[in-house]
């Protein structure tokens, strides 16, 4: 029997799709760094109970966490600029990584929380005892030692946004995902095509697996 | 230059410190002992403000505090003037032996951080351990732990040290190289406040000897008359109790 995979085809489109990688790469590194941010913001909020912020940043992270990203990324791009005007100049690139740090940024603020809590409640009064304040003793001793416990699922996070970021193409931005609908629906050739964007991002996932696997094996060295 | 008047702490329905008064003179070394539960601890924690008293004033040099109306300043201040070594030494687990004792003068002296780093080396080397200074903690003893975290107490620049039964955790071959650093710097005269139930080192190092006892200060006086003349019977039944243990640990040496 023969497989009809047209094997050519694939070959082919495999660089030009590379070409929208970095694309892709953007909106994932922009949007973790911003998640990040905002992470750390939020888990800092929660953990110190600060009145106000506290409520509001367990209201930010309970939507975000209860509500798919392809809802929130519409609501962003399609829904917010009829409301107000002011986002209306917001192009789709700009949207989609809002949206990705604005959905991840929830659940990572959730594990840097935890690890955070992690670090024993010792460390804290030591700090308190030679005259540092909390934000000092977070920015010196708390977070750098919550940073290693929650690395692998901080990397875990990143690894589900670059996936993630084949959502933007429902916005219209021209990233691989994007381009290989485009070749898809030109060729007929959907299974091929679809094939190879699923390829790319396999390669770069595992990429990252192992740099993540690295990484891990020296913060545990470090100390 | 220490004066603590009518401290009390209270958790939930438990009265632990019952307005505990006194004073440390500068320069002088306090051993406080006691059984387990009567407050030692919470006393000495409060003094640092790492618990907060639910009333009374402390004073440490030019820094007073009424619980009734702290501010977060004010604690910070006051924390500046004491430094804490605890039971389990709570090193900064992410930081070398150097970086431990180069916090304070670094983070909250802001010190150039070579200088930081010369003095904090120089600090370790006092406690015998310039070879160590490049080391994690997990990398270290019990015993050097509680070195190192004696030297960070001493880089704070605080007035006073508060020590938190700080051989209690340790294996017995580690407590003399401890008690060693604490009587060094007791030649010295670096006002100490210890609470421990080394009752041999309260009797060599101390200028006063307090006992306390449910959360009250029963009686205080030099070594000599706490140890061997103790006027009220619950601190004749403690020293007595602890003389004995003393002694049959003795004759369970010589055997």
């Amino acid at each position: 029997m023969q497989m009809p995979l047209d094997v050519q085809y694939i070959l082919e489109l495999l660089p030009i799709l590379l070409k929208y990688l970095s694309v892709t790469m953007e909106m994932a590194i922009l949007g973790f760094c911003f998640a990040i941010i905002l992470a750390v913001i939020l888990a800092i909020v929660r953990v110190f109970k600060l009145p106000v912020l506290h409520n509001f940043a367990g209201l930010f992270i309970s939507f975000f966490r209860g509500t798919p990203l392809l809802v929130q990324l519409f609501l962003l791009y399609y829904g917010l600029p009829q409301v107000m005007p002011i986002f209306a100049g917001v192009d789709a690139f700009s949207a989609a990584i809002i949206g990705l740090s604005l959905h991840f940024s929830a659940y990572m603020a959730e594990s840097i929380r935890a690890a955070i809590m992690g670090v024993n409640k010792s460390q804290m009064e030591a700090c308190l005892s030679i005259g540092m304040t909390r934000l000092q003793a977070m920015r010196r001793i708390i977070l750098p030692q919550a940073a290693r416990v929650a690395t692998p699922s901080l990397m875990n996070y990143f690894i589900d946004m670059i996936k993630s970021t084949s959502l933007a193409f429902t916005l219209g931005v021209a990233e691989i995902m994007a381009k290989a609908q485009m070749e898809a629906s030109s060729s007929f050739k959907y299974f091929e095509s679809f094939l190879a964007v699923a390829l790319i991002y396999w390669a770069v996932i595992e990429i990252f697996s192992r740099l993540q696997h690295y990484l891990e094996i020296r913060m545990n060295r470090a100390y | 230059m220490i004066k603590v008047q009518n401290l009390s702490k209270k958790f939930a329905d438990n009265m632990v410190l019952n307005g505990i008064d006194f004073e440390v003179a500068h320069g002088e070394i306090v051993v406080i002992i006691g059984p387990s539960g009567t407050g030692k601890s919470t006393l000495l924690r409060c003094l640092n403000y790492l618990e907060i008293p639910t009333s009374g004033v402390i004073e440490i040099a030019d820094v007073k505090v009424d619980s009734a109306t702290a501010t977060a300043a004010q604690i910070t201040n006051l924390r500046k003037k004491s430094s804490f070594v605890f039971q389990n030494y709570s090193l900064f687990a992410n930081k070398t032996a150097l970086q431990n004792v180069a916090e304070s003068l670094i983070t909250v002296w802001k010190e150039p951080k070579l200088v930081a780093l010369k003095q904090a080396e120089t600090i370790l080397q006092q406690v015998g351990l310039g070879e160590k200074i490049h080391q994690y903690p997990s990398q270290l003893s019990g015993g050097q732990q509680q070195r190192v975290g004696i030297a960070r107490a001493m880089a704070a620049k605080g007035e006073v040290i508060l020590f938190d039964e700080p051989t209690s955790s340790l294996d017995p071959e580690w407590v003399d190289e401890v008690l060693a650093v604490m009587k060094q710097l007791a030649v010295q005269k670096q006002t100490m406040i210890i609470v421990t139930h080394e009752m041999q080192f309260a009797r060599e190092v101390a200028n006063r000897v307090i006992f306390m006892e449910g959360g009250n200060i029963v009686e205080q006086g030099t070594p000599k008359q706490i140890f061997e003349k103790p006027q009220h019977q619950r601190t004749k039944e403690f020293v007595g109790r602890s003389v004995k243990q003393n002694l049959s640990a003795l004759d369970s040496a010589m055997l």
